[in-house]
Order: structure tokens, then sequence, then C-alpha cells
């Protein structure tokens, strides 16, 4: 027995010694952690936000938004509208270049594009896209996009990953997905999927100076296990989703929680193709028998905004002006009993499980307040891709649902309330009123009328309730004190960390 | 000699039966890897940009002809590709496979240098105070969900000690043995800690066993001292069924320890099956799936023989 | 029998353990439970156990005692019929292979080496995946997983008392087939099946908190053991009674199966009937 005592009181002090081990930071390496890794290479194909949040340090797009959501230059360091609309003409930024320190050249801007726009390629953005008729490329910096009909957020819907700029000799190489040759501010090093990647500072990078050397990304799947990293210092930043994690932040002397309000919106959607919801009194009924703020305060204790359909800034409106807004819950049970449900009925509610991570919880607040007016709701919590599966085929009574958010409202919806929309089978629902408003303020350049005609659609969507939306949330990020200059923005993007600095 | 030739002739007509079921199983389960790529962006697919999704992934053929092609990869020593990793299934698995067999490793020490003791001491002290104490904490061991366990400890280091291993990467042992040791010490805690209080059940149930067997007893009354008899004769025929149950453990470890490398955001072979299959990513968990039903039979069969071997009591009993 | 249970030191414990989770249960699958455990009383939420709410309250408001209580009747009912179903289904399969022998034998244990060679929580998962979660393929999955090991515990038995002698003796006596299946066979099964049970209606516990806490077990707003710990998880720190009360709930639980598996154990095998040593 003295024996094993001995060699336990050994091994403890051993264990106690590589405990206290943390990993040594250099002046310049940013130590981060997100819960969801990327889960591709190629910026033309992935559109899940974890991968968008790596490509957007690697890969540039001819403009960006900023933190207002207004249109920088990014690769382009001008452009105009002209032809009534019809043509779009970009001047390039002389000193863009590679990450093999070859320039970015009109050619290549063609190139990405035509790779975009190419069905084989299977990029969802391309939808944004189509009405781009023909790319020229007159001279050594200008790119010249001649386009079928006027569409004024075409120069928004470049702004994203999904058009990032690759060069031509990669898209001809086919090695674009293996291969990570972007013009951004990061170099990616190292890419364990699922595990960790390591980017290096761009020296060439035509945006200015990087701050740190080194950006090295665990992926840590459990949050709790993010903020106890954070608390004993192993990472210096990190991205969370989970608004409970989230707000213990502030708890901590030493973190900083940065919260930003985004684009995406939480909402409930109703399939309108499915008895009773397709009579427009039984969805009234719904809006009006929920209690938007109180989801918001139980599900996401608090943590944003309840907001309706419209959630980007310069054409968002005072959310208690819509229809139903206030709970009414006589009002409901009015409605029902006049649409011919007075004992109202049963559905089924299907949410994913983790997306977004208060799915959940949302749900049960939804099926608890429902109740009151004899809507009897079944949850059905699923695994993300399974969700995906049957969201995508509209099979379903309600879901529980976080839909991106864009910076303008035609290429934020028009997959879902336009005639031709490609999720219209999502949205089970259109009618002429809608269409006719979408089209109008595609082609409207007058920002002031624009505003108007979306402020309309906006109103005569809430009332026709075939979804009902909730709220807007934040995207988080917690870093130590030391770390300074991350500016976050309105869509998460993780593209301040070019400008971070690490205090030593 | 016929034991073990019967037994491995088995071997490829069970691993054919779980490459079969893994292949329907998770063709079965909604959503592809088109779904699990671009989520709900899928919907803005044309049928053209879909069908050359399809082709890229290599799902857009019957699924007999995708099993016989995989088959026929198998038996060259080709998995296939990972979509996610864009790598070989193999050479994936075996980039991983190191730490889980480390984890496994640990844990087994860890449950026997505290199991075993714990068992044949509480055999020695039977009915008694200590015996009692050591089976209750044993049993507590058992009863608790290893996840729990884990995130407890967890809590406790970083609120209230402000320590924390170094998560989410792997430092191999040969590296940085000290890093390595930091990063893995918590986890095979955490897993060998259920198994421990296993190990001490059996062994103490397997020590008391032995010590009424009649030719101790002979012993005994012949004047042999006890601790003689413990050490030389009751000991070697009380581990018997614990090195049973450690190598069925140890096959099953070998499988990833899914949880525990979760909280522990471990890369190992547990986390990355899991992934793969939230990922529909075919190949990898076709591929996973058989190299730990493979090392789970090989472990299973090992442990056969050397229970055969051990156990003078089977060996001469039935004709195998 | 049960005196025998009771007279056993771990018996007594893991027996009154399990009379005391079984009436529970029962209470809680009946809805007799102090609030209503789905009432989401959004004003009170995350109070610390008080005199109303006697082990605080969660997230929604619900009473977290009640829940606790139909969670422990969630998770003894998944457990109880995927243990009854695997062991009647492995008592079958493992009788009928060690009876007809041949070719059903070999086809029945090859299928048992598959499913065993297959990771378990793998196992589980692609079902309860395929199937969509649930209690039933909760139920079902579990089952599944654990009938292999009931088939090979009983065709074991079953095999070695087949070529025994007695039976042959038997059968000179005039008794009928069916006979000496029931008497002996079944007899010599007991101890190892019941021994089996508990320790399978453990795992069972600590598989359904297992995929509950991946989502892929109960589905809210039903609670289930696991479910409370899962959702525990992001709220430890603020709440800290979301956490222990379900935890130690397990852990009792699984206790007192183990401590009466034991007791079985000890009483049913002939070799352990001695005096202490």
């Amino acid at each position: 027995m003295g024996r094993h005592f001995s060699m336990r009181l050994i091994s403890g002090l051993a264990i106690a010694a590589t405990l206290g081990v943390a990993s040594p930071a250099s002046s310049a390496t940013l130590r981060m952690a997100w819960s969801q890794d990327a889960t591709g290479l190629d910026p033309h194909k992935q559109t899940a936000f974890s991968s968008i949040r790596l490509l957007e340090l690697i890969y540039e797009p001819l403009v960006r938004l900023d933190k207002d959501l207004k249109i920088v230059p990014a690769i382009a360091s001008s452009w105009e509208f002209s032809d009534g609309g019809k043509q779009l003409t970009f001047k390039l930024n002389p000193n863009a270049k590679f990450q093999d320190g070859k320039p970015v050249t009109p050619a290549d801007v063609k190139a990405s594009f035509e790779r975009v726009l190419d069905e084989k390629t299977a990029a969802a953005a391309r939808a944004n896209f189509r009405s781009i008729a023909s790319i020229e490329t007159p001279d050594q910096t200008t790119v010249v996009f001649k386009l079928s009909q006027p569409d004024v957020p075409l120069l928004t819907a470049m702004a994203s990953i999904n058009a990032a700029i690759v060069p031509a000799s990669e898209i001809a190489a086919g090695s674009v997905g293996t291969k990570a040759l972007g013009s951004g501010p990061f170099k990616l090093e190292k890419w364990d999927p699922n595990s960790k990647e390591v980017l290096s500072a761009n020296k060439d990078w035509a945006g200015g100076r990087v701050g740190v050397d080194v950006i090295d990304i665990s992926v840590l799947p459990d949050e709790t296990a993010i903020l106890a990293s954070l608390r004993t210092k192993q990472i210096d930043f990190a991205l969370l989703n989970d608004p409970l994690v989230a707000t213990l932040v502030p708890k901590e002397t030493n973190l900083t929680l940065n919260r930003t309000p985004v684009l995406a919106y939480h909402v409930l959607q109703l399939n309108a193709s499915r008895k009773p919801m397709n009579e427009l009194g039984v969805r009234q009924a719904i809006s009006c028998a929920i209690d938007r703020q109180d989801v918001l305060d139980t599900a996401s204790v608090g943590e944003g905004k309840v907001t309706g359909p419209l959630t980007m800034p310069g054409y968002t409106s005072d959310a208690s002006q819509l229809f139903c807004y206030k709970r009414d819950v006589e009002k409901a049970k009015k409605l029902m009993a006049d649409a011919g449900y007075p004992d109202g009925f049963s559905a089924t509610v299907i949410a994913a499980n983790g997306e977004p991570a208060t799915a959940a919880s949302e749900a049960q607040v939804i099926q608890s307040q429902l109740a009151e007016i004899g809507v009897k709701l079944d949850i059905k919590m699923m695994e993300l891709n399974v969700y995906v599966d049957a969201w995508l085929k509209g099979d379903f009574d309600m879901a529980v649902a976080l839909n991106g958010g864009r910076a303008d409202p035609y290429s934020m919806y028009n997959r879902y309330w336009t005639k031709a929309g490609n999720l219209q089978k999502v949205a089970n629902y259109i009618d002429d009123t809608l269409d006719g408003q979408m089209q109008k303020g595609r082609e409207e350049t007058d920002p002031a009328k624009r505003k108007a005609i979306f402020a309309d659609f906006e109103k005569h969507l809430v009332e026709m309730s075939p979804w009902v939306w909730l709220y807007t949330s934040y995207s988080y990020t917690a870093q130590q004190k030391n770390v300074q200059g991350f500016i976050p923005t309105p869509e998460g993007s993780l593209f301040g960390l070019s400008k971070v600095t690490v205090q030593q | 000699m016929s034991y073990l030739t019967r037994r491995l002739s088995t071997f490829p007509l069970v691993m054919l039966g779980v490459s079969v079921l893994v292949f329907v199983a998770i063709r079965m389960v909604p959503g592809d890897a088109i779904t699990a790529m671009l989520g709900t962006e899928a919907g803005l697919l044309t049928p053209a940009q879909r069908e050359a999704l399809a082709n890229y992934f290599g799902i857009d053929q019957p699924i007999a002809v995708q099993y016989w092609h995989w088959l026929l990869g198998v038996f060259r020593g080709d998995l296939g590709i990972s979509v996610t990793y864009g790598k070989p299934v193999l050479g994936v698995i075996l980039e991983r496979f190191p730490l889980t067999l480390q984890l496994a490793l640990m844990s087994m020490c860890v449950a026997l240098l505290v199991g075993l003791p714990a068992g044949v001491f509480a055999a020695t002290r039977n009915e008694r105070m200590s015996d009692l104490g050591v089976r209750i904490f044993a049993m507590i061991g058992q009863s608790t969900p290893n996840f729990v366990v884990g995130l407890l400890i967890i809590y406790t280091l970083s609120a209230g000690f402000g320590i924390l291993p170094t998560m989410g990467e792997f430092t191999p042992l040969l590296a940085d043995p000290l890093r390595n040791l930091g990063q893995m010490i918590l986890p095979a805690l955490t897993l060998g800690f259920a198994f421990a209080a296993s190990v001490t059940r059996i062994s103490r149930s397997a020590m008391l066993d032995v010590l009424s067997d009649d030719y101790v007893r002979t012993a005994r009354s012949k004047g042999v001292p006890k601790r003689s008899v413990i050490w030389r004769h009751a000991l070697p025929n009380a581990l018997i069924p614990v090195v049973t149950l450690s190598g069925v453990e140890f096959g099953y470890l070998l499988g990833g320890a899914v949880l525990v490398e979760q909280i522990y955001a471990l890369p190992g072979l547990g986390r990355l099956v899991l992934d793969a299959i939230l990922q529909r990513d075919y190949a990898l968990v076709q591929g996973c799936v058989l190299f730990i039903a493979f090392n789970f039979m090989v472990v299973n069969l090992i442990v056969d023989l050397v229970y055969v071997a051990l156990d003078p009591r089977i060996r001469l009993g039935e004709g195998g | 029998m049960l005196r025998a249970i009771f007279s056993h030191p771990s018996g007594r414990i893991g027996g009154t353990i399990v009379v005391i989770y079984v009436v529970v249960a029962l209470l809680g699958m009946l809805d007799i439970t102090p609030h209503n455990p789905l009432q989401q009383y959004r004003i009170d939420r995350l109070h610390a156990p008080n005199t109303i709410y006697w082990m605080g309250t969660d997230l929604f408001g619900r009473d977290v005692a009640s829940r606790l209580m139909k969670g422990v009747g969630q998770s003894f009912f998944v457990g109880f019929c995927s243990v009854t179903l695997a062991t009647f289904a492995g008592t079958v399969l493992g009788l009928t292979a060690a009876w007809f022998g041949k070719a059903w034998d070999g086809l029945v244990m090859r299928i048992m080496d598959v499913l065993l060679a297959f990771p378990a929580i793998l196992l589980a998962l692609l079902i309860i995946a395929i199937a969509g979660p649930g209690t039933w393929t909760s139920i079902a999955a579990i089952a599944i997983v654990y009938t292999p090991i009931f088939t090979r515990v009983v065709r074991g038995p079953a095999l070695s008392i087949k070529g025994r002698e007695f039976v042959d003796a038997a059968r000179t006596f005039g008794s009928s087939r069916s006979y000496i299946l029931t008497r002996h066979l079944l007899l010599n099964l007991i101890a190892p099946l019941t021994v089996q049970v508990t320790l399978a209606l453990a795992w069972s516990l600590l598989t359904e908190a297992g995929l509950s806490f991946l989502g892929l077990g109960t589905q809210p707003p039903a609670s289930s053991l696991g479910l409370m710990l899962a959702d525990s998880r992001n709220l430890m720190e603020t709440a800290p009674w979301l956490l222990i009360f379900p935890a130690l709930a397990i852990m009792i639980s699984i206790l007192g199966f183990n401590l009466l598996g034991d007791a079985l154990r000890d009483i049913l095998d002939p070799r352990t009937r001695r005096s202490a040593a």
C-alpha cells in the first residue's frame, strides 16, 4: 500500500505541472476558438456561416460592406452604374495581389464570375447574378458588367464572399476547392477539418498592415469549454453562438463581449398550403397569439430586438406598428372562430437541434403560447440535415427557423416572395401584390422611393402572415482585454480581425 | 488451432455484414452531402447544378452500383475519398487513431491501477466497513454518466482553480510528452473513472470466489500464510475475468469515446465518425465503421484466446 | 425471494432505492406531481429551490421537481421497455439457436456478431437518425443494441444443457420435450439473465441520457433525465440546481439497479451460497 501512495503523489505532481502550462503566446499570435468549423474551402460553393467566416479572411470580393452596411472598396477601388442601370463598371485597385504575389487582373474577375454563373460549379449564389449578360475587360484595371435588365441589388450581392475573386489560373487548374489562394489579409497555412486551422498574415495585402502575424483557431464544439478557455486565458478571441453562454462573459473582469445586431431573423414559418393555415384568419390568429417579446426574453434571455421582416438599417420600421405585434389573445380567438376553427387544431412544428442554439426553447415557448387559443403543437426536434431536407421540400406544418438576412430587401426576399423565387416551395405563399412590390423595388434606383416601396411590402407581408417574424439577435465575439481594434459588422463578419492587435 | 481458424473464418462474413449495414443505414438517413454542404441554400440550386454536385459527391448512381465500386476499392485497400477532408479516408482515420489508442490505453491504466488494488483490498476485508466503503465508491463511479463527470471536472477546474489543459488539439506523445499528457490526463481520468468501478467490483467478486475455493481452504488449513495464498494462488485466478473484461472494454474504447471527445474537444475517432455522419460524408462513415468493427473483432479474438489459455477449467473442460 | 433480497445488505439498499424510484416513476407517469411539469410560469423562471418550487424552476419557469418525477418516469419507461424487448428477443433467438442448431444457429449468431461488432453508440445513432428521434425510436435503438448480448447469454447455458446427460435421462423417464425445456433450461438461465437484466437497465438509463444529451432521445417539452442534463449545460453557472438534481437522480437510480443486481447474483449463484470467508 505504501508503494501505491507515493506513486500517486508523484503522478499528482506531474499532473499539476502539465496542467499549469498554457501555450505561451508570441507577441503577434491571436489564439481563437469557435464551435463550428468551415465545411470546405471553395468560396463559390460554400454557404454555411462557419465556412464564410473563415473564407472572408482569405478571399476578397470586388466590394464589401462596412459596419454601417455601406458598400466600400475591396478589390475594386471605384464603380459606377450607367446606361440606365444596365451597365456596371469597376476600376480595380492596382495594388491588389494574390497571396502568391501575382496581381489581381480583370481576367481573374471575369473568370471568377463566369465560374459562378457556370451551372457545373453549382454555386448557390448564382441566383443573384442571373442578370449578368456579359463581362468585358477593356484594359488592365477595368471590368465592365453588361446586364440584361436594371439590377440595383446586384452591387450588394457582389459584396458577398460567394462572389470572391479567385485566380484564373487556379480555376483552370481545378484547384479552387483544395488550395486556398486568395487576395485577402490572411493566408491559410494549415487546415485540420473540425479541429484546427492556422492562418498567417499576408504581407502583400493591399488593404494595409495586418495587426497580428498568426491566427491560431481551435474548434471546440462545446461552448462552455470555449468560455472555460477564455477564463483561463488559453485563448484570446472567440466566436459564440449561444446567448446563454455569451451572457456569462461580461461577468469576467478580464473579458469583453461584443454584441452586434445581425440581419438574420428568427421566424416561425407557417405552411400556408396546408389546412387550416390556408385560411388567412387562422394565420393572423397565430400571429396575434404569439408574444414575440416573451419568446425573445425566455429563449434568448432578452438578447435581441423584436422585428418585422426587414432587418437591415435604412429599411427597418417601428415594429410596434405592424399588424398584431402586440399580443391580443381575444382577437386571436375571434379570428380563429370566424375562420371556422373555434376549438383550434393540432399541428407539428419542426426545429433543428442547435441551429439556432435557441431553437428548442423558442419552440417550447410558442407551443405554450399557442395552446391558449387551442392550437396544440407537437414539437419535432431534428438533426440539422434532416431538418434541411424537410425544410427544402416544404414538408412541414410549421417550422422554427433562423434565416439569413441581406443588406438589400430584394436580395433577401426575392427567393421566397416572388412568383419565380426558387424557394417558393418553402414560403408556400405568394400573391400579386408581393410579387409586384418586389419587382418595383428591384428596378427603382431612388433610395427614398425604394424605402417606401419596401415599407409597403413589409406591411402587406405581415398582414398576410404566411410566416410570423419574431426577432433578431446578436452575433457574439468575446475577447481578452489586451485584444484591441476589432470592429464587428452586422453580417457577423470576422474581417475586422485584419486590424486587430494583441497587447502584451 | 481449429478454434482459431474457425473464429478467423467468420471474420470476412461479419465484416461484409457490417459493411452492408453501414452502407445502407447511412443512406437511409434523410439529407445527403449536398444538403450538408449548403444547408437551406441548397434550395437555390438549379437541376443542372444539383446533378453536377451529385456527380461530384458520387451519389448519383444506384446504391448497388455505389456499393460494388466501394467494395472493390476496399479489397484494394482504398476506402475512398472523404468529401469533407478532400483526402483518402484511410489516411484521415490513421491520423486520428493514435489519439484514440492512447486515450484507450491510458483509461485502461487508470482503471486497472485504481480498480485492481481496490477490489483485492475489499475482498480481503469482506463484509467489513472498508469493504462497504470501497463498494459504494465503485458504485458511484459506475453510475455517473461520463459526460456529467467531464462537465463537472472542466467547470470545477476552470472556475474554481483557474486552470485548464489546452483543448482542441493533440500533440503526439513522442513530439512533446509533457504537453501530450496535459491534454490527455483529464479525459483519461473521466473515462477511466467508470471502468475503474467495474474493475473493482469484478476483481472483488473474483477474489471472493477464489478465496472460497476448496484448494485455497485446504492450503490455509495447512497453515500457509494468508498473504502467500493471495499473491500466489488467488490473485492470478481472480485476474482472469478482469482480463477478459478489460479486453472487451479496450475494444469498445478503440471505437472512440464520442461524448468525452466532444466535451474535451479532442480530435479522436469518435468525433470523426459523429461529424462524418452529421456531414453525410458517406465514404468516411463507412471507412470508420469498418475500421472500428475490425479492431473490435481482433481485440475480442485475442481476449478469447487469452481466456482459453489462462483458464485451466475451460481448457480441460468442453472440447472447444 | 423478496425476503432473500431484503436480508442481503446490498439487496436492502438496492431494493429500497428501486422501489422508491418505481413509485416516483409511476407517480410521474400518472401526472401526480406537485405542479404541472409542462406548465410554463415564465415570470418565475430560473428560481433557486424554495418552498413553492422544491427543486427550483427552469428556463421556462417549469417546476424542476415535477419535471424530475416525469423524467424518472420517462427514463424508466424507456429502460424497462427496451430491456424487456431485448430480453424477449434475445431469449427467443438464443434458445432457438441452441435448440435447432446448424444453419439457423449459424445465421442468428452471424447477425448477432455483426450487430456486436458495430459500435454501439453509432448503431443507436443511425437507427434514430433514420427513424427520427422520439421515445419509441430510443426504445427500439437500445433494444436492438442489447439483443445480441442477451442472445449470447441465453445461448451459452442452453447449449451446454442441451448436451448434458440428465436431459437424456429425463427423456427416458417419459418427460415431454417442452417440459424439459421449461424446467431445466429456464431454471438454469434465470441467474445469468437476471443479472444481465439489471446491468442492461443500468446501461439503458446511461444510454438514454447520452442520446438525449446529443439531442437524439426524448423530445421536448417532455422531460427525461438525459434531456434535463443536456439543457442544464449552458445554465450550469447561473442555475446549478438544474444540473445537480437530475445528475443525482440518475446516479442513485443506476446505483440502485447495480446494488440489486449484485444482491440477486449473490442469491441466485449456487457457488456464492457460502458463509463468510
